[in-house]
């Protein structure tokens, strides 16, 4: 049963309640129905009887009634069927109507019994074993003795026939109710259930790879909510994959240019004999992108584990204000063959909570952009300042910029302005995207201002851990 | 033969052009979309290498942009994506052949002479007029079955000249495809290298092959 789909379940569920209310409901019926008719009957025969009993006691023929004068008396009774009997007190037949003259129905110990205590009594009888008949035993009393035994008859084959086709009409009709309900519910289930059909197929479609498919989907009942909680979930997904398939392209290209460059060096310094030093030249060549393909490596790495919350960020009270100027230092350092000063603006005191080795790399980072996009002989100036409850760090060069086009994109992995591929090779395009997630790590975030040939500033604003009071 | 790289990462474009100079090939390099949809325009090169990613202008649009100005040049593409639409969007675009990096430098070569090849209509690849015999792969040059030995430039003139037999060539055909952009075309370099190839080709006893066309300039030719 749970293998069958949905629609022959609710089709079967609701034919198998169908069968029982109509099982109840019939039975119901028939019993109500032939209640009614017996009732009907009995209420006749009583009424007969008492009709007959009536005029038996005014005309005072005691127990010589005519037959003639009893159907002359009411003439109706011959139309409806019935007959009567006057049996004495001992049970014997005295009188019979004429339509069972020839018959004898004997009267019984039951009704006998009944009628010396002056009850009256129904019965029903099968009249040779064929004939379906009612009887209604009346006492005639006069005083406290029984005088006569009344008994009125009538048939009940219309009762039956009519019953009986009642039970014929309720068998054909009712299997031809429920199978026309069944098949209307199976066309309504399959109606019903058409969207998750389709949404099925779109599964598989988008099961088989491919994920631009959508469920097409108008209403705003059940099942289309599931459609389009669906279809966002694919448009997710969708999204992540494109953004995984463009960082692994981007990753791959990234790796090749490394390879291709050792490859084509390797390759063209053996193809003939040459020159020790175009060997070392040529191996020197490799070193550099070898270097350069293990730092993509190391911070492929990184930022994987990043994604994966591998990493571990310390959380101890870091002082801004000195950190700012240790980086200043290294960076006078990091400036000395393009001859670019590395100066300090403001520096207010400021303390974050967080990870001083990262934070570190991070400011490294962004200085370390900044001495190489300046102009030989420029100046990159740091500062630190509190702006309300957020430290401000900030690093400004006066180098060549980025176009505001690009700034959208600076912190994406692997994106590298044309300027940064044109004037530095060693880039990995992946340092910037370190640098962002160091300060989300640190609750903080970091944005850029820049106007392309007039140079960059790149901010940090990190939450403070002690209030500006101090 | 002469060939324009365009290529912005310094190191690749370096050893390509060092391979393809070792060929005797006149070899200029560009770094830059745009400045390399100039350089193809002005000058006839016989091969243009070109790579996808560039800054300026990408190497599709580049390619565009020359075959909507006509410039008739073979053209190899160079990509780091190796997918397929790449590829087929390349080649749709007006492109030749494609190579994948990181490729062999052979390849490279082997590609390189194809295209060549197939732009002088000639599908065998040994260059000969008469009983001269040039053969790129190699680089062996005969006369006579008799090994001549030249030198780089001697065998860049001569490739030229073997794969336009027949053909006038003024001086400054001859520059633009021997020689690479640092060259400067009001020096007699050119006769002073013809003479020198004459010297080793066309002995007494021969006939000659290179005539002087009085007024254009120089043809290749086999005496009938």
């Amino acid at each position: 049963m749970s293998n069958a789909s949905i629609r022959v379940r609710l089709t079967i569920w609701y034919g198998s309640a169908l069968v029982l209310i109509m099982i109840l409901f019939t039975s119901a019926l028939y019993l109500v129905m032939s209640r009614a008719l017996q009732d009907q009957i009995d209420r006749s025969l009583e009424e007969a009887a008492k009709a007959a009993a009536r005029s038996l006691e005014e005309h005072r023929f005691g127990p010589f009634l005519l037959l003639d004068d009893l159907a002359q008396a009411f003439p109706e009774l011959a139309l409806l069927d019935k007959f009567f009997q006057i049996f004495g007190p001992g049970g014997q037949v005295t009188l019979q109507s004429a339509n069972i003259l020839t018959q004898e129905i004997p009267l019984s110990q039951t009704a006998l019994k009944a009628a010396l205590v002056g009850q009256a009594t129904f019965e029903s009888v099968r009249f040779q074993e064929e004939i379906p008949i009612r009887l209604l035993s009346y006492p005639i009393r006069h005083g406290e003795n029984l005088v006569n035994i009344l008994r009125v008859g009538t048939s009940l084959r219309s009762v039956e026939e009519m019953l009986h086709r009642l039970i014929f009409v309720l068998l054909v009709a009712s299997p031809l109710a429920v199978a026309a309900s069944m098949l209307g519910v199976w066309f309504l289930a399959g109606r019903a259930l058409r969207p998750v059909d389709a949404i099925t197929l779109t599964a598989q479609r988008i099961a088989a790879g491919d994920l631009t498919q959508r469920i097409q989907t108008r209403s705003k009942d059940e099942i289309g909510r599931l459609a389009s909680t669906f279809n966002d979930m694919i448009a997710r997904l969708e999204a992540s994959f494109r953004q995984i398939r463009q960082f692994s392209a981007d990753a791959s290209h990234e790796l090749r240019t490394p390879l291709t460059i050792i490859k084509g060096e390797t390759e063209l310094a053996l193809r003939k004999p040459r020159s020790p030093e175009m060997y070392r030249e040529a191996l020197e060549s490799n070193l550099e992108e070898i270097d350069r393909m293990n730092r993509i490596v190391e911070e492929l790495l990184f930022l994987s584990r990043a994604d994966l919350g591998e990493i571990k960020v310390a959380s101890d009270p870091v002082q801004l204000d000195s950190l700012i100027q240790e980086v200043q230092q290294q960076a006078i350092v990091l400036g000395q063959d393009r001859q670019v000063e590395t100066t300090l603006g403001r520096v207010e005191p400021a303390q974050v909570l967080g990870d001083e080795w990262r934070l570190r790399e991070m400011l490294l980072n962004l200085v370390d952009n900044a001495v190489k996009y300046s102009r030989h002989t420029g100046t990159v100036q740091l500062s630190l300042v509190r702006d309300g409850n957020m430290a401000c760090l900030s690093v400004r060069d006066h180098g060549i910029g980025i176009s505001p086009e690009e700034q959208g994109h600076i912190f994406d992995r692997f994106y590298r302005t044309d300027a940064a591929r044109a004037h530095f090779q060693k880039g990995t395009g992946l340092g910037l995207s370190i640098c962002k997630w160091i300060a989300e790590a640190h609750h903080g975030r970091i944005q850029v201002e820049s106007i392309l040939g007039q140079g960059s500033c790149f901010t940090i604003l990190l939450p403070l851990l002690t209030s500006p009071a101090t | 033969m002469r060939i324009l790289i365009v290529e912005d990462e310094p190191k690749v474009a370096s050893f390509i052009r060092r391979a393809l100079e070792e060929e005797n090939y006149a070899v200029d390099v560009s770094p830059d979309g745009n400045q390399g949809f100039d350089l193809a325009r002005e000058v006839n090169y016989d091969l243009i290498i070109l790579d996808l990613m560039l800054p300026g202008q990408p190497g599709l649009g580049v390619l565009k942009a020359l075959r909507t100005a006509k410039v008739k040049s073979p053209v190899l593409i160079l990509t780091a994506r190796s997918e397929v639409d790449q590829r087929v969007k390349g080649l749709d675009a007006g492109a030749d052949d494609y190579l994948t990096k990181p490729f062999a430098i052979e390849e490279l070569l082997a590609r390189t002479r194809a295209l060549l090849r197939r732009a002088g209509g000639d599908p065998t690849g040994v260059l000969q007029v008469d009983d001269l015999v040039l053969n790129p792969v190699t680089h062996e040059v005969t006369r006579g079955g008799r090994r001549l030995e030249l030198t780089a430039k001697e065998y860049a003139l001569l490739e030229y000249f073997l794969r336009n037999a027949g053909r006038v060539l003024t001086r400054s055909m001859i520059s633009e495809h021997v020689w690479d952009i640092d060259f400067d075309t009001f020096t007699n370099v050119i006769d002073v290298y013809i003479r020198y190839l004459r010297n080793k080709i066309d002995r007494e006893h021969e006939p000659s092959l290179i005539h002087t066309v009085r007024g254009s300039g120089y043809m290749l030719k086999a005496n009938t």
